[in-house]
């Protein structure tokens, strides 16, 4: 399966993309329809009111002052105040309740990106660069955030105005209406004609910045190997030559944001208020119109083009918004190939050989990580219960991969694991990772302390004191490991520090593992870079597992694998059983080797 | 370094304490940065062409209303010539379009390459410093400094520079138009502007607590979600997702809840200042219809008020929220600033001579938090002598490595090579002379050439002999496109025995005169390890080697091996006198005794 998303960018970034973006996007809304309607009343109101406010001005300018009626000026202006302050309340309420929306919007938005994320398999984590991934859902969610909590709004709320105005300006006078809205009309075509051009460029900005940031990450994660090698000049050249592309890239964006907008509707709006003025002028001359009017016309074109220039200046934030949403989606609409299999398409068990008891057997399975590129060729293996299996074999052989295979990481491209029997796909998630336990050849830490680390992932424990877990330790016989850190369970950790060794993360990984009691447990070169002295600790931990606990483990040290009940020989995606140990070390001394 | 791990953890604990103040966190330490004026000095030029255009485009923009208000006040006093009014008009709002359009692009490209060079200068700064001021700092901070940090700045550059100029154009070139239409009625709505400016002042003073303390929610969220990428595998191997959820969870909740308070706040401010201009709009009807009818003023004056009003209220809003763009920017800025202008080592070594080979470690102690790491270290390696570094889990064998290439420095004791100072070497030249091999498998997003080629003195037969030595040429001739295949950031197209060849190849690539290996043999089979050893013998002669490792048959020959634990030297020697003299090798010993025979046999 293609889980590389910088392949799909090239995409539909058309104008019609818009409408279906809009439509992914609504379900997002889908229990805010009491307070959109809310919201939606008080715009009404509030736009009303800022329509209807000039029209009452103008007319008593054109009743009142022009007859010279000074009362009526001040009872209009009372009423005039009536409408500020029923404006005032209702643009309150409308602010707050959808700025709500936006905000509690973006809240379910980026669970849901969050929640993606944690349904895609490993393979997805594989393909793309971290750096990039970071960028999408910090960088890209933010630019959401900034159209949610402000421009939104404002765009709602012009687009009330402009409506409000347009009708208003045509009911007023249809023929000087219909001449003010001719240049907006222009606009609008020009517009629509724009936008997939002006979103490529947004996107192509946004996807520069992730690049950024990918190299970034990359660079600075591993700045030690940088230093030591004397190519601090690297990380200055591949920065530049990112900054430089991400430079262009945002200064087009830039440009086509701000320079066909802003000006040309301003333009646009002027054209607007000589037509108004000359034709008003005109239509005054011949009795159809009168001064007062006029003025409040040339008020509506204000409102009318002031709030479309507005929208102009936030259709770029908009246009921002849809491309860092395709951004988004592109991660939402990842569908995660290892879904639990429903009864009817499992593969029944048929045993194979004369092993009745077997917990996990893989059945002519045959992977790859690309199409194409096949790592394991027709692999049978089968593993019974409470049994020590090893497999060893030159690097690049397919250790980790038949491992991962193993605890589902991956599905076979072809053939068949069954785990106690059933096709390993039936069991759920939560079901199959209790029962098999896989230590990872590159170990990783949480922030947060020593004893964050272990119970992570544990139920059983997880609200145990530090005390309480120390005593359930020294149960198990682990507590001799954890005098290997300052401060015993309390010891501060990060995901990136260099404050605790590979092997200390080791240590943290195989207690981790131990604790949930696995039936299976797959220790992928999982105390390589932990002394022999430590080890022997280890393998007796090991050894006093339940009796039905099942152990693979992958090494390179022999004395590691020395116990084992059965040793496999990988080498060039074949998986060999070894008569002996013997066998083995003579196959892995001498035997034929390609990787 | 202590003091600023601790300031670190704080930090990072904050979002979860209830009483969190922001912007105290890193704030107080701060050094007084240069301020955003500073920044934009350079490009002074730039700045000044901008305000100009903005200058000019709004005061033409201002005079729109008045042609139109002349007209109205002409038509009624019949010399209304419409040939002229258009031309006027047309040539006005022609030349309003121009300039604007120059604007925006001076405005864009200003911005744009502030922001660039900002980041040019501070990766430049960044790569002259040390890795243990980097890990200090921490990557995340140093990302953040150089993406969101620097695009606030452009943000500033690109939109409150022409927006401030702007909109004090148009305050003051309308004020001015109102006081000369009318000067009473303009006093009394000129007042608007102190009205709206406190109303201002008081809640974006509130809001601003809030968006500090929405930077440290949105830190953390970024961390939950960096922490559950770079864990996924771990993560679907214990099914921990819910987990992840769950932390994700408090800190969306804890983003939304702040993003809630600042609404508040906010909700009112905008309806409150349009109302405040209805008063004033109420006023110039009041006063207004009073002048006119009084015959004081003109019905197109105040037609001319009524425009100028809208002209006027709404720059008042901008410069609020420009105060608010600007006081992110500062803040940015100064994280920046902070940054560029923090002491670098200078490298004052002045020696670039080749080395020989010898190596003296003389009373090293390191401390890291509390523990030390190392104690009193002495040790002293001979040119062209093979040294093992043996010891359990933590006992500083990789610190002592690091120190050998400068990477930390220790809290005392001197490391000499060749009898002369580290400090006295010019760095680069001995990290030309000195291949490491990291422990962790890194491997840079570029081909393969690029990744073994790491450093560019390497020629390409230097390359060669180090591809074979560390037994490659098999894996890169499987390859489609060979030396110029791309592997993975992470690396994970690779096994990892096959990423640390490649380190071994990158180090050996060097052709150095000290090679260190750290922990090499964990990730490579034994018979590829014994392949490898001997080319390294056979095709490097006269190196010197250190090797830190946890297998005791592979270095039984050695010149010196050295036992390391709890940051000490326990016992040094060759392997035969350490099991006569040290208990603790003994035991080392006897943990690997089992299948020695085996190994023995290769």
């Amino acid at each position: 399966m293609n889980y590389a998303l910088n392949t799909t960018t090239s995409r539909k970034t058309d104008g019609t993309g818009l409408m279906s973006a809009i439509k992914a996007f609504l379900p997002l809304l889908k229990d805010e329809k009491m307070k959109m309607v809310i919201a939606f009343i008080a715009i009404l109101i509030n736009s009303s009111m800022n329509l209807l406010a000039p029209v009452a001005v103008g007319y008593a300018i054109d009743t009142f002052i022009q007859s010279h009626d000074y009362d009526g000026v001040i009872k209009f202006s009372g009423l005039l105040f009536i409408m500020y302050a029923v404006s005032l309340v209702a643009s309150y309420i409308q602010t707050k309740t959808m700025g709500g929306v936006g905000q509690r919007t973006l809240f379910n938005l980026r669970n849901a990106v969050f929640n993606k994320l944690q349904d895609l398999p490993v393979s997805f984590f594989n393909q793309n660069k971290a750096g990039d991934l970071i960028s999408r859902i910090n960088n890209d969610t933010d630019k959401l955030n900034q159209f949610f909590s402000h421009a939104l709004l404002q765009f709602v709320n012009n687009a009330f105005m402009i409506l409000g105005a347009g009708i208003f300006i045509l009911y007023l006078n249809i023929r000087l209406g219909g001449a003010t809205l001719l240049p907006a009309e222009a606009l609008l075509v020009f517009t629509v004609a724009i936008s997939g051009y002006v979103k490529r460029k947004n996107a192509l900005s946004l996807e520069s910045t992730g690049s950024m940031s990918s190299e970034i990450q990359e660079s600075l994660n591993n700045f030690k190997v940088i230093v030591a090698f004397n190519r601090r000049d690297y990380f200055r050249k591949k920065f530049n030559e990112v900054n430089e592309k991400n430079y262009k890239a945002s200064m087009q964006a830039g440009i086509v944001n701000t320079v066909f907008l802003l000006p040309l509707y301003g333009l646009i709006s002027a054209s607007a208020q000589l037509i108004v003025l000359a034709l008003g002028i005109y239509l005054i001359s011949i009795g159809q119109f009168s001064v007062g009017l006029l003025i409040t016309f040339l008020t509506f074109v204000s409102r009318f083009y002031d709030p479309l220039r507005q929208i102009a200046s936030l259709w770029a934030q908009f246009q921002v918004a849809v491309a860092a949403w395709d951004r988004i989606t592109d991660i939402l609409s990842m569908k995660t190939d290892l879904v639990v299999l429903p009864e009817s398409k499992i593969v029944k068990h048929q045993p194979q050989g004369k092993l009745p008891n077997s917990i996990l057997e893989f059945q002519n399975v045959h992977f790859g990580y690309t199409e194409g590129q096949e790592i394991l060729h027709n692999v049978s293996l089968n593993l019974q219960y409470g049994k020590t299996y090893a497999l060893v074999g030159p690097t690049g052989g397919g250790k980790t991969t038949t491992a991962s295979l193993m605890a589902r990481l991956y599905d076979p491209v072809e053939g068949t694991i069954f785990f106690n029997g059933k096709d390993i796909r039936s069991y759920k998630p939560a079901e199959r990772t209790q029962k098999i336990g896989f230590i990872l050849q590159e170990p990783f830490l949480f922030t947060g302390t020593v004893k964050d680390n272990i119970l992570y992932g544990n139920e059983e424990y997880q609200n145990h004191t530090s005390e309480q877990l120390y005593e359930v330790l020294k149960k198990e016989q682990l507590e001799d490991l954890i005098v290997r850190f300052e401060k015993g369970l309390d010891t501060e950790v990060s995901g990136s520090g260099e404050t605790i060794s590979l092997g200390q993360k080791q240590l943290i990984a195989f207690i981790r593992a131990v604790l949930r009691k696995p039936e299976l447990l797959i220790l992928d070169e999982a105390t390589a870079n932990i002394d022999t002295v430590t080890e022997q600790l280890l393998e007796g931990i090991l050894q006093k597992l339940p009796k039905t606990t099942t152990r693979v483990i992958i090494a390179h040290r022999l004395n590691t694998i020395e116990n084992a009940n059965e040793i496999f020989f990988v080498n060039s995606g074949q998986i060999t059983r070894a008569g002996s140990f013997k066998h083995a070390v003579e196959m892995l001394m001498h035997g034929k080797r390609d990787s | 370094m202590k003091q600023a791990k601790k300031s670190e953890h704080e930090s990072q604990q904050l979002p979860d304490k209830k009483s969190s103040t922001p912007g105290q966190g890193k704030t107080p330490k701060l050094k007084k940065g240069p301020s955003l004026i500073d920044l934009l000095v350079p490009y002074k030029k730039w700045i000044y062409i901008l305000i100009f255009l903005s200058f000019v485009s709004n005061g033409l923009n201002l005079i729109l209303p008045k042609l139109v208000a002349n007209s109205i006040d002409n038509y009624q006093a019949g010399t209304f010539v419409l040939n002229t009014v258009i031309l006027e008009f047309s040539a006005a709002a022609i030349c309003v379009f121009a300039f604007a359009v120059l604007q925006s692009i001076v405005q864009n490209y200003t911005a744009e390459v502030v922001a660039k060079n900002l980041r040019q200068e501070l990766a430049a700064k960044i790569s002259r410093q040390s890795t243990e001021y980097i890990q200090q700092i921490t990557p995340g901070r140093l990302l953040t400094n150089l993406t969101s940090d620097i695009d606030s700045i452009k943000q500033f550059v690109s939109l409150a520079v022409v927006s401030i100029v702007s909109s004090v154009v148009l305050i003051v070139g309308s004020s001015i138009m109102l006081l000369l239409i009318e000067w009473k009625l303009a006093i009394v709505v000129l007042t608007v502007i102190p009205i709206i400016g406190i109303t201002f002042f008081v809640v974006l003073k509130k809001v601003r607590a809030f968006f500090g303390e929405s930077r440290l929610v949105i830190d953390w969220l970024n961390k939950v979600i960096n922490e559950s990428i770079l864990g996924a595998a771990l993560i679907r191997v214990l099914n921990s997702q819910n987990k992840e959820h769950k932390k994700f969870l408090d800190a969306n909740t804890k983003a939304k809840d702040i993003g809630l308070s600042i609404l508040k706040l906010f909700a009112g401010l905008i309806p409150l200042i349009t109302f405040v201009a209805g008063m004033a709009n109420i006023a110039i009807l009041l006063l207004g219809g009073y002048f006119v009818i009084n015959n004081e003023m003109t019905l197109g004056g105040l037609a001319a008020f009524n425009s100028y009003l809208l002209i006027f209220i709404f720059p008042i809003l901008i410069l609020g929220f420009m105060s608010n763009i600007i006081a992110h920017a500062s803040a940015s800025y100064a994280r920046v600033g902070e940054m560029i202008s923090a002491e670098e080592k200078k490298d004052t070594g002045t020696i670039t001579k080749k080395l020989h080979g010898d190596i003296d470690i003389k009373n090293i102690t390191v401390n890291y938090g509390e523990k030390p790491v190392l104690k009193n270290v002495t040790l002293s390696i001979k040119s062209g002598k093979k040294t093992a570094i043996i010891g359990p889990t933590a006992a500083g064998k990789t610190q002592l490595l690091y120190l050998l290439v400068g990477l930390f420095n220790p809290n005392s004791g001197t490391i000499e090579y060749d009898g002369k100072n580290l400090n006295e070497y010019v760095k680069s030249s001995l990290h030309n002379q000195i291949g490491f091999v990291f422990q962790d498998s890194i491997i840079f997003n570029m081909s393969l050439r690029e990744n073994i080629a790491f450093s560019d003195t390497v020629t390409d037969k230097d390359l060669k002999k180090a591809i074979d030595t560390a037994e490659l040429q098999d894996f890169i001739n499987a390859l489609p496109d060979k030396l110029n295949t791309i592997v993975s950031e992470r690396g994970t197209s690779l096994s990892g025995g096959q990423k640390q060849r490649i380190m071994l190849a990158r180090a050996l690539a060097l052709n150095p005169k000290i090679l260190l290996l750290d922990d090499f043999t964990a990730r490579v089979d034994r018979q590829t390890e014994q392949k490898i050893l001997n080319n390294i013998h056979k095709n490097y002669p006269d190196i010197t080697l250190i090797s830190v490792t946890q297998k005791i048959s592979s270095v039984e020959h050695y010149d010196q091996i050295i036992l390391l634990m709890e940051g000490e030297v326990l016992a040094a020697g060759k392997h035969q006198e350490l099991l006569k003299t040290s208990p603790e090798y003994v035991q080392i010993h006897n943990s690997q005794q089992s299948t020695n025979h085996y190994e023995l046999r290769s």
